[in-house]
């Protein structure tokens, strides 16, 4: 077992939902695998795709955002702004070659604790299935051209 | 004080928090690794942070070892950062200088078996706070004056709780009620346990007491129409007889619930001998119960199924105070069909004993075996499999009981919008925290009490309201709040002028201002700004910073974060 | 020998005599009296400064090289300010980016040979190969394209259209799905290791393709093969042809013919990289004048010409939009129709500059910003 691949993720969540849910995951003893390293904003809205893509440049395996739903966002509209920035993360990872699920951004509440462990549980097991970041994996030689 | 020029310091308290933390990671080794990491001076561990000795150690640790950072890796910085921020304080260092790790919330107890990988984890998120720690600055918090006056929205039982409490001690409050009288839901009532009181007379006796006193203005048949500012000094709109701008330093929401109406369950409001628990009550107070022999009251209408999957807590009581009365003053039968009744505390246990006693009749439905409701030849019959007995029985019924849960009322969600404040799952409005902050919203300066929040008893109703009303008089009482120090700043020789953070700004905190020179530039006005950081994330050059939590902030959380193969990664 | 001695040396900054042209001709120091690029390197002769690399000035030049190219005696500022970035970086200085370094991070993403998906843009109208001796090099359009759709920049309209052209005159262009950003602002922000990794990645998917001649639409892209490609692998065995020239010589040799679609007047922005840099000032002119356009000079043109403000997404400030904005009026001054450039950079820093609030009257710098390629494609 020593060998076996245990995925770097980044998570970023919002102080007021998300951060919640995380904390009453914990409360209420939701496990979930131990691989997401959480990092606290303010909102959903602070997250700029640069961190998203520094995350991946730095070795991460997944990131993923997190904030209120759509609508209960503590700063009215931050969570919509960021699924506004967050679309254009996901063509960028399309294109430079990250697969698109290694990103992913959820909305989830302060009272969601279950969400909270079942997202991170998900998202964890589908990053184990992708495996490594690829930069920091193995390069595969002569990709073909798309045309 | 600043410590631009001064190289960190750090210091680091890893909590056991008894076993909590202790009990899953192995907590001496974590304060071994940390003392390893860049600019740390002094690191321990202790059973229990947050007790005395824990930070009596932090105040002793920052003098001694002349500490200008402070880490503490415990719980969550939502319930105990202040706690934390006020002792580093008081030995002297900018409270922004602190720096929270969670590893019990979100490391301990949720890896409960992986002690090794949490162990590591929690190593991971030490260094990353370190790297955080590296880069903080201190702030100073504002201080704005507070307006010393108060709003009160919902003249019910919680409102005019709250209103009497905070007229008591003083101040000045605008009590708003949506409809023509105070009183709210009670107002529906016919006879309250435990007193056997009127809800009339219960509720005229709070009124009196209301309009007494000269401090407590009442707005009748008006709703809020406007929230603007923050909190002590709050511009609000009000939209009824007159309209009125009122300015007020704290807001209690008290606005409370409303019986779901079971349209679609049972034929209600087909048949007009189906009725909700309210309309039972009115026909009590009416006497409008001539030839009812029989009364069946179903439980559980609508709630504690997919829809509305809580327990409305109070329609069990309810059931069984009603059902006393019918066969007390009206000498009517009662079956009251229940999927497991719920009372509880020694009161409402010994009501249950007593309906037993003088003949109510319970019978116990099966979650997938709801009670039916026949009609034969005009007559209504309900239907309902008798779990003890192993068959179905039937019940003959000259008036059906729907017993429906609350829910919160039609314009919860633009009061939610209005004010700020946010709605739960149940889509009742959602406190700051559970156990820690039970009448507060997590927008500063506004409370809440009542059936707004959760159904709840006249007893828990009074407690909360006249709790909301101490906890919405501390600014007013202190005259002052501090403001937020987290609050976003434009460099001014950055900035381009395009006005796109004015646009993306839902407080209005920023605003293009013209330079001597012509150049126009954005401003934050720090009162006004919350300190989400949209604007920042929205600036192309990085002319905007968010105070504690800068992009240098978060890059280096990033990078601390992956630097070390500690954690994840593949380890061989 | 310190690593500034050597860039001293190799920048001929002795021979500095402290003349101040440099200074006088700088778009930053014309705005901005604190900032010189004859203090920056007096600073580095006499050694005042041990910590030159913190020098946040070193962030603030537009590397336009228009100081390079007054300099009586040849100094070259320029590479200097380059030279003085790689220091910094090795020192930890964190360099000065717009959009937070965004875009950085994304080239340095790229150099790790991923399974890219940069292609998507060309649509079935288009005509591109896997091989061919004329290669497209598309660089760093289809991201930027992205990021500066808010801005209403289109910027894989030049990559487009160059196809488009091409197509037209019965030519295929081999371009390269393996293909990456040439690192040109990486190179600017001092990290050459990259860029060595991106030049590798790059050359191997040209040489793939069996390309003979190189085509090129941005200006940094070829810069960068042309002299930092060059400088780090010596000479490539393919040709490096800006598009401008290589349409030109199409239109010279009759295989290339416009439709004449009414005088309408433009006034050409000379990018940095094209101009200064590699000296192309002709072909983008002779080229519009082909297309039957009446071609108004604004008043600083060709190796006088003023800068778009911002180079390699390093610092972008207030200053910038003032020296976008200026130039814009003296665009607008010249009372053409248009204002065209020959740099997706050019393109997206002066539709910024125009992008909601103005410091202006609208009036004062109305006027349409597009691509050379995009306008000369009309009227194919």
């Amino acid at each position: 077992m020593d060998n076996m691949f245990k995925p770097r993720i980044i998570a970023f969540c919002c102080n007021w939902c998300s951060y919640a849910g995380a904390d009453l995951a914990g409360v209420s003893r939701f496990q979930y695998p131990p691989n997401a390293r959480i990092i606290r904003v303010m909102c959903s809205g602070r997250v700029e795709p640069r961190f998203v893509f520094r995350a991946f440049e730095k070795g991460a395996d997944g990131v993923i955002v997190t904030g209120c739903h759509i609508g209960d966002c503590h700063y009215i509209s931050g969570n919509k702004k960021a699924e506004e920035r967050m679309k254009l993360v996901r063509y960028l990872i399309g294109i430079l070659g990250l697969e698109e699920d290694r990103f992913r951004l959820e909305w989830i509440s302060a009272s969601e604790g279950q969400k909270f462990a079942h997202v991170m549980t998900a998202f964890i097991n589908k990053i184990k299935e992708l495996g490594p970041n690829p930069m920091f994996g193995k390069i595969e030689e002569g990709t073909e051209c798309q045309q | 004080m600043s410590t631009e020029q001064e190289q960190p310091r750090i210091g680091v308290s890893v909590c056991h928090c008894g076993t909590n933390i202790g009990g899953f990671l192995d907590v001496p080794a974590v304060a071994e690794y940390v003392k390893t990491l860049p600019y740390v001076i002094y690191s321990e561990h202790n059973l229990y942070t947050c007790a005395d000795d824990g930070l009596t150690s932090i105040k002793n640790a920052i003098k001694e070892h002349d500490l200008n950072r402070i880490i503490v890796a415990s719980c969550t910085p939502r319930t105990h950062a202040p706690l934390f921020q006020y002792t580093c304080e008081s030995a002297g260092l900018n409270p922004y200088l602190f720096e929270f790790v969670n590893i019990r919330e979100q490391c301990s107890w949720v890896h409960m078996k992986e002690k090794e990988e949490a162990t590591l984890k929690a190593k991971d998120l030490i260094r990353m706070g370190v790297a955080r720690a590296n880069l903080l600055e201190p702030q100073t918090e504002k201080r704005v004056d507070v307006i010393s006056k108060a709003l009160v929205i919902g003249g019910g039982v919680a409102g005019m709780s709250a209103s009497l409490s905070l007229a008591d001690q003083g101040f000045q409050i605008y009590l708003i009620e949506k409809e023509e009288e105070l009183g709210g839901m009670v107002r529906k009532y016919y006879k309250l346990t435990p007193s056997n009181i009127d809800a009339l007379e219960f509720i005229d006796n709070m009124v009196n007491k209301i309009k007494i006193r000269e401090n407590i203005k009442i707005y009748k048949s008006s709703i809020v129409k406007d929230v603007r500012g923050y909190i002590g000094n709050f511009k609000v709109t009000i939209e009824g007889k007159s309209n009125e701008n009122l300015e007020v330093g704290t807001i209690i929401l008290a606005t409370g619930a409303q019986e779901f109406k079971p349209n679609g369950f049972y034929e209600y409001g087909q048949d007009e001998r189906i009725v909700t628990t309210i309309e039972l009550e009115n026909k009590m107070r009416i006497k409008e119960l001539d030839g009812v022999i029989n009364v069946i009251m179903i439980q559980c209408v609508g709630s504690r199924e997919e829809r509305i999957p809580y327990c409305s807590r109070i329609c069990c009581m309810t059931a069984i105070k009603n059902a006393i009365y019918l066969k007390k003053e009206f000498d009517i039968s009662v079956n009251i069909l229940h999927n497991e009744i719920r009372v509880y505390g020694d009161y409402y246990e010994a009501l249950y004993r007593k309906a037993q006693e003088i003949g109510v009749h319970f019978n116990k439905f099966g979650e997938n075996d709801k009670p039916k409701v026949l009609k034969e030849n005009g007559t209504l019959n309900v239907e309902i499999f008798n779990e003890g007995l192993g068959r179905i029985e039937k019940y003959p019924a000259d008036l059906i009981v729907v017993s429906t849960p609350m829910v919160n009322i039609s314009d919860a969600e633009s009061l939610s919008k209005m004010l700020k404040v946010p709605l739960g799952q149940d889509r009742f409005f959602f406190e700051a925290h559970v156990k820690l902050r039970p009448l507060d919203f997590a927008t500063d300066g506004i409370f809440l009490c009542g059936a707004a929040h959760a159904p709840a008893t006249i007893p828990e109703v009074i407690t909360q309201g006249y709790g909301a009303a101490s906890r919405a008089a501390i600014p007013l009482a202190s005259g002052y709040v501090q403001v937020e120090a987290i609050t976003s700043h434009v460099e001014e020789a950055k900035c381009r002028g395009c006005g796109r953070c004015v646009e993306v700004c839902e407080y209005k905190a920023l605003e293009l201002a013209e330079l001597e020179n012509g150049r126009r530039v954005s401003r934050t006005n720090e009162v006004l700004c919350k300190g989400c950081g949209t604007c920042v994330a929205t600036c192309c050059n990085g002319a905007i910073s968010m105070m504690h939590y800068t992009s240098e902030q978060i890059n280096a959380m990033i990078d601390a974060a992956l630097s070390e193969k500690v954690g994840g990664g593949i380890v061989g | 020998m310190s690593a500034i001695d050597d860039l001293i040396d190799d920048t001929g900054a002795y021979d500095c005599v402290e003349c101040g042209k440099c200074t006088t001709v700088c778009p930053v120091a014309k705005l901005d009296s604190n900032f010189a690029p004859r203090l920056i390197v007096v600073k580095a002769l006499e050694g005042v400064d041990g910590g030159l690399a913190q020098n946040k000035d070193i962030w603030r030049c537009t590397t336009c090289a228009i100081c390079s190219n007054m300099c009586p005696y040849k100094v070259d500022y320029t590479e200097f300010i380059r030279g003085l970035r790689g220091e910094a970086i090795i020192d930890g200085f964190e360099p000065i980016c717009s959009q937070g370094g965004f875009m950085h991070t994304i080239a340095r993403i790229l150099s790790n040979q991923l399974h890219q998906d940069r292609l998507n843009w060309v649509t079935d109208d288009l005509k591109v190969a896997k091989k061919g001796e004329v290669y497209y090099f598309s660089g760093c359009q289809a991201h930027l394209n992205k990021i500066f759709k808010e801005k209403n920049v289109k910027v894989i309209d030049i990559a487009r259209n160059c196809i488009r052209i091409l197509n037209k005159v019965g030519i295929t262009p081999a371009m390269s799905n393996n293909e990456v950003c040439c690192g040109h602002d990486l190179n600017w922000i001092g990290d050459e290791a990259t860029l060595k990794k991106l030049m590798e990645i790059n050359i191997k998917a040209i040489k793939t393709a069996g390309a003979k001649k190189v085509l090129f639409s941005c200006p940094e892209c070829m810069r960068t093969f042309d002299f930092d490609y060059q400088g780090f692998a010596g000479d490539l065995d393919f040709e490096l042809v800006y598009i401008t020239d290589f349409l030109m010589d199409l239109v010279d040799d009759g295989k290339l013919e416009f439709k004449d679609k009414g005088k309408e007047k433009v006034t050409y922005h000379d990018p940095c990289r094209l101009g200064r840099h590699l000296g192309i000032y002709d072909s983008p002119r002779e080229l519009i004048e082909a297309a039957g356009f009446e071609l108004i000079e604004m008043e600083n043109i060709c190796e006088n010409a003023t800068c778009c403000g911002v180079n390699a997404f390093v610092t972008c400030e207030a200053l910038s939009k003032t020296m976008q904005i200026n130039r814009l009026i003296e665009a607008k001054n010249t009372q053409a129709d248009k204002l065209v450039t020959a740099c997706p950079k050019c393109l997206i820093h002066f539709s910024c500059a125009v992008w909601k609030e103005i410091p202006v009257e609208k009036e004062k710098v109305d006027i349409p910003i597009i691509d050379l390629i995009s306008v000369v494609t009309e009227r194919i």
